[in-house]
């Protein structure tokens, strides 16, 4: 009975423990990934650190999801290396790691609570034989308060708006307490109450020290909230910081015959703004 | 009167005591696993491997008489959902994989019979079950396989509920979704199984797949999606018993109870849907 409850520690890590560790949470090093023997995405290298936000930039089919589910552990290294939180990356272990994935993956008719949906992030501690604990309802709660949820909570899922989904399946994640926060396109189709609500989180888990990796095709999400970019055409054209990385020669490598337009605030990409 | 009157105290009457308890437990296990072949929307699978099934029970009993019958669905049962596993996981679009393995293994069941003396009265009790007749020992197995296939989608709930609703969030959280896949498949197997004497191959369908669907047009919960499917696959169960025995023995016009069942389960569909269609709210935000 001595034994600490394991979800004690989880969540002290989820909350304090980037800031123990100086090395990298996120490593890749000439990393290649490869859907059934073809590859998709090559001479990938990057570092990411604690409480640091990553933007994948590059058009569509360019690699930026591949990327996320190379990190997930979800697809196979074709060559060169992958550590996250300094250990090389294996597939099923996703301890400290949350991911929001497109909006379109989930059932929106499904019978079930915003509630239910966020505690979907504790699944995997709460195990199989047992009920969710108070810690777990707790981690759900602080999800949903982060989110600007906590209205909802009782909700149907199906019946909230795009935003709020998008919200609650990003509160889903963070239930999960990760330290490293992989987010598909989150800023599709969001209103801009919802926008701003979003990079308010975004900005609010950086400073706790989560690392965050980004794929959008939105570059005024990426100097808003973003250190670093990683521009993406298959291959990686650039990576760096967010003003160097953003340049008009890199975004025409990465965007090809796409017109680029560069103005003292913005760089706009027609066609690509969505 | 006096089929009211026997119906009152069908506790008299050892076979009708059986099959209470037998329609009980299918009930609860097909309203549990039904709820899961609707959320994960596997009814053309369920279709499939119950016809899968077919053959196994057909050659159980021509094999080894009506002993033999769940020893052959449980055979065709493992063998049809190890198949249809691998070919999923090949690539193989699943629909087709499934009409193929339907169509095969149901001809092969047909031939089976066609071999026996009495063909028409096998296939009659091989499809439609035959309830007012099973015995203690049937009774047993039937409990003890219901119990394991509730405990198969019970012990995988939780990743069963998060690859229904987000398959790239549960595989992204870590959920083997191929091994979920492949244990709901044994969950439906085993109610097949557990089903094929009661109210036989063809019928266990409708155990299956209705509840979930009714369940499913009128809850906004899981909660109540699991206590409307697991109460209506009971009720409508006992509610088709007391039917077919009621034309059975009040008007003499033998009729196998499966099917009564199953006409009960399909109707209260319809009208569940029917009354949806009449009574549902408008949508939230239609008001303003």
């Amino acid at each position: 009975m001595s034994q600490t409850p394991p979800g004690k520690d989880e969540q002290a890590n989820g909350e304090q423990g980037t800031a123990l560790s100086a090395g990298p949470v996120v490593e890749l090093t000439n990393a290649a990934f490869a859907y059934e023997g073809v590859v998709a995405l090559d001479h990938v290298s990057l570092r990411a650190y604690a409480g640091e936000a990553v933007a994948l930039i590059g058009p569509n089919g360019s690699g930026k999801s591949t990327l996320l589910r190379g990190l997930l552990g979800l697809l196979p290294l074709a060559d060169g290396s992958v550590k996250v939180f300094g250990h090389q990356r294996r597939p099923g272990i996703t301890e400290g790691i949350g991911y929001l994935p497109q909006q379109e993956s989930t059932e929106p008719n499904f019978p079930i609570s915003l509630r239910q949906v966020v505690m979907m992030g504790r699944y995997r501690r709460i195990g199989f034989w047992r009920f969710a604990r108070a810690i777990d309802r707790l981690a759900v709660n602080e999800a949903l308060e982060m989110t600007g949820l906590t209205a909802r909570a009782s909700a149907r899922f199906g019946a909230l708006s795009g935003g709020q989904q998008q919200r609650g399946l990003l509160a889903r994640a963070l239930a999960a307490k990760p330290r490293l926060l992989l987010l598909d396109e989150p800023f599709n189709g969001l209103d801009q109450p919802n926008r701003a609500a979003l990079l308010a989180t975004l900005r609010e888990l950086k400073m706790r020290g989560v690392t965050i990796v980004v794929t959008t095709h939105d570059l005024d999400l990426a100097r808003d909230v973003c250190d670093k970019v990683l521009l993406l055409a298959g291959t990686q054209v650039a990576f760096g910081a967010t003003n160097e990385v953003l340049t008009l020669e890199n975004l025409q490598a990465a965007f090809g015959d796409v017109q680029v337009e560069i103005d003292e605030h913005r760089v706009v990409i027609p066609g690509h703004d969505h | 009167m006096i089929t009211l009157d026997l119906l009152l105290h069908f506790w008299t009457m050892p076979f009708m005591v059986r099959a209470v308890i037998v329609l009980v437990t299918l009930g609860i296990t097909a309203g549990i696993v039904g709820v899961f072949v609707n959320l994960r929307g596997f009814e053309f699978l369920t279709d499939g491997l119950t016809h899968a099934v077919f053959p196994g029970i057909a050659a159980g009993v021509a094999f080894a008489g009506s002993g033999g019958l769940f020893w052959g669905a449980a055979i065709a049962a493992a063998a049809a959902t190890v198949f249809l596993s691998l070919l999923a996981r090949r690539g193989v679009s699943s629909d087709a994989a499934v009409a193929v393995v339907l169509v095969a293994m149901f001809s092969v069941g047909v031939l089976i019979v066609s071999r026996s003396d009495d063909a028409a009265g096998q296939l009659e009790q091989l499809l439609f079950g035959r309830l007012f007749t099973v015995s203690l020992t049937e009774v047993v197995v039937t409990a003890i396989i219901s119990v394991l296939a509730i405990a198969t989608v019970l012990l995988t709930v939780r990743a069963q509920v998060m690859t229904a609703f987000d398959r790239d969030a549960a595989r992204a959280a870590g959920y083997r979704v191929t091994l979920v896949d492949l244990s709901l498949n044994v969950a439906i197997a085993l109610v097949v199984v557990s089903a094929s004497i009661a109210v036989g191959n063809l019928l266990v369908i409708a155990f299956l797949i209705v509840p979930g669907a009714l369940a499913r047009v009128w809850a906004r919960r899981l909660t109540s999606l699991f206590a409307i499917a697991l109460s209506f696959a009971v009720l409508a169960g006992l509610a088709g018993l007391a039917g077919a025995f009621t034309i059975s023995v009040g008007l003499d016009i033998p009729i196998p109870p499966g099917a009564a069942i199953a006409a009960v389960f399909v109707a209260s569909y319809l009208l569940a849907l029917l009354l949806f269609v009449i009574v549902r709210r408008p949508k939230a935000g239609g008001m303003g």
